[in-house]
């Protein structure tokens, strides 16, 4: 028997759309799920994904990637990588799988929502396969590192990470609450799909595949690669969306939503990535730095899409442009300063080497970031090791819940953005995450960070110990130098050479 | 007498943190506790007065000022820098 073309059925197989006639369409859709900015279901019907697969072909594909990531897995389970690999690139792992894995299933709630509440039929079946992409997500980078619990504790944060108040977690659970977790669908389709998994996973996924088959894991690289096509591929549902919103008068409201996602996906990818490109992945295997990296594959390819589909550059554009060249140092830093409160070993990634590698690819890092790293390197060469840790906590944004640093050393650009609102004062890193709160200050206001927390006496005994215990960070899960300070042999070899 | 924190951001440290002092603390005995969690731990020590002041004004506080008659409110962010030190006067922007 003949059997049709896809796209000669593909539109009336998929058109789903229908007159509701026992409920209101209103009911149907309720504009806090549908969030179509009061839209008529008609202007919709142009939505037009630009990839279409069906639910054979789909369940196809995915089983063979399934297949395929499952026995690299398998085949190289005697590897040996985790005896092998660096301290560092075990600190990638732990701080990507805990930090992501169950967030995978935060977003497949996203996805789930966009597949009842959408308001175009492609947008329902593309989010379809995009829900079941990320259970599928979330169970592999589960079930991955499952395997290193046993040699390693901190790799049980894959799976418990989520479930703690541990503060980087807060932070990133802050933000796909908020982008995932709590827009209707056309808002999950903007701040989930279109800013930050086209602009900023998709690519990051690449970069981090990359990462792993130069670091010789070929398990995670082939991972994070099945992983990638999914996201491609899914994150192209929000992208049709912006051109129907433009052209029917929603341009302002789509941009504010965009807008809020990529300042705050940004801040949280100074935290997971910057530190990771530029100080956890050993010398010989950096291909680019971060910011090379966020210049080259985020920057030029949003701005070019943003402004094919009628959006603008952001408001914060420049200031953006301006932390990609500083905030990420603090941000590690900060890490590592602060390193029992995280469930994985920071790399301090400072030897000698390292350092002229930072100054060439960040021109005055050591008059900055450096100057830091100098008092912190000759209390560890002199082993007052007491002062390379911390006695307070940082000050947590408001809004990312990440530490208000900035650049060190006499530019001393660092402050607090402050703002007062109905009789609560709110401490933010920037404009940025400030002009995120006072864009629905109603959403935020409520939510207490850390340190608000501290000082409410939530978190007892008040001070770095009772911090921890709350954190849930039990003895082999808090971090330490991933290298347990053995670059400091490099630094003892340099200052002998230059002695003599 | 009472437990009040705030934010200490000091002169050529990178990140803000959580400081808790006394009401009846003066301004020099809140610059000593804020150098504890920067001086000789990122930040190099150095020779002089350390002062203070409310972000994003250019006067210091009397040293001998007790914190619960500055004005300052929770949290409110001071910077505690070395008087008359190059950089000690900021920038307009971060």
């Amino acid at each position: 028997m003949a059997v049709l073309n896809r796209l000669d059925w593909y539109d009336i197989a998929r058109d789903t759309n229908w007159t509701p006639t026992y409920v209101a369409e209103s009911e149907l859709f309720p504009e806090e799920l549908s969030s179509a900015f009061g839209l008529p279901a008609e202007v919709f019907e142009e939505y037009d994904e630009p990839y279409k697969t069906t639910y054979p072909e789909y369940v196809k594909v995915q089983r063979e990637k399934d297949a395929g990531a499952y026995s690299v897995k398998a085949a190289l389970e005697r590897s040996k990588m985790f005896e092998n690999a660096s301290p560092g690139w075990l600190s990638v792992l732990k701080l990507h799988f805990g930090a992501i894995a169950r967030g995978e299933y935060s977003a497949s709630s996203a996805e789930a929502r966009m597949v009842r509440f959408g308001r175009a039929p492609g947008m329902r079946n593309m989010a379809t396969f995009g829900m079941m992409d990320e259970i599928r997500h979330s169970q592999l980078q589960l079930f991955f590192p499952h395997q290193y619990v046993s040699k390693d504790r901190q790799f049980d944060w894959a799976f418990k990470a989520y479930d703690t108040n541990e503060w980087a977690m807060i932070a990133a659970r802050h933000f796909f609450d908020d982008v995932m977790v709590t827009r209707g669908a056309v808002g999950v389709a903007l701040t989930l799909t279109f800013a930050f998994e086209s602009g900023f996973t998709n690519m990051q996924f690449l970069g981090l595949a990359a990462d792993a088959a130069e670091a010789g894991d070929w398990t995670f690289s082939s991972l994070i690669s099945s992983i990638q096509t999914d996201e491609s591929r899914h994150a192209q549902i929000g992208a049709p969306l912006v051109q129907i919103l433009v052209k029917n008068g929603k341009k302002a409201e789509a941009q504010k939503l965009v807008d809020i996602s990529i300042w705050r996906a940004w801040k949280l990818f100074s935290i997971l990535t910057g530190p990771v490109m530029d100080y956890y992945t050993p010398l010989e295997h950096r291909k680019q730095s971060f910011k090379e990296f966020m210049q080259e594959w985020i920057v030029v390819q949003f701005e070019r899409s943003l402004l094919e589909l009628g959006l603008d550059k952001p408001w914060f554009w420049d200031d953006f442009l301006h932390e990609i060249d500083e905030q990420h140092h603090g941000m590690h830093l900060g890490v590592w300063f602060w390193r029992p409160t995280v469930w994985w070993n920071p790399a301090a990634g400072v030897a000698p080497a390292e350092r002229e590698w930072l100054e060439e690819k960040y021109p005055g890092w050591n008059a900055t970031w450096g100057q830091c790293w100098d008092v912190i390197t000759d209390n560890a060469l002199d082993n007052k090791m007491e002062q390379t840790l911390p006695v307070t906590l940082p000050v947590v944004c408001n809004m990312c819940q990440l530490p208000i640093n900035f650049t060190p050393g006499p530019a001393w650009k660092t402050r607090d953005f402050s703002l007062t609102y109905e009789a609560r004062d709110y401490h933010f890193c920037s404009e940025g995450c400030r002009w995120c709160f006072e864009q629905e200050p109603t959403r935020y206001q409520d939510h207490l960070s850390l340190v608000d927390r501290f000082l409410a006496g939530q978190i007892q005994p008040p001070d770095l110990g009772g911090a921890l215990k709350y954190m849930n960070l039990a003895p082999g899960e808090m971090g330490e130098d991933a290298l347990k300070f053995a670059w400091l042999d490099e630094v003892r070899a340099e200052r002998l050479k230059k002695a003599s | 007498m009472a437990l009040f924190p705030l934010t200490s951001n000091f002169q050529e440290d990178f990140v803000l943190q959580l400081l808790a002092v006394d009401t009846e603390n003066s301004m020099d005995e809140l610059a000593a506790a804020a150098a504890v969690h920067s001086v000789g731990r990122r930040v190099k020590p150095r020779p002089g007065v350390l002062r203070v002041r409310r972000q994003g004004t250019d006067e210091a506080f009397p040293r001998n000022l007790k914190v619960g008659d500055a004005g300052l409110r929770p949290m409110e962010c001071v910077e505690i820098y070395w008087e008359g030190s190059a950089g000690s006067v900021r920038a307009p922007r971060h």
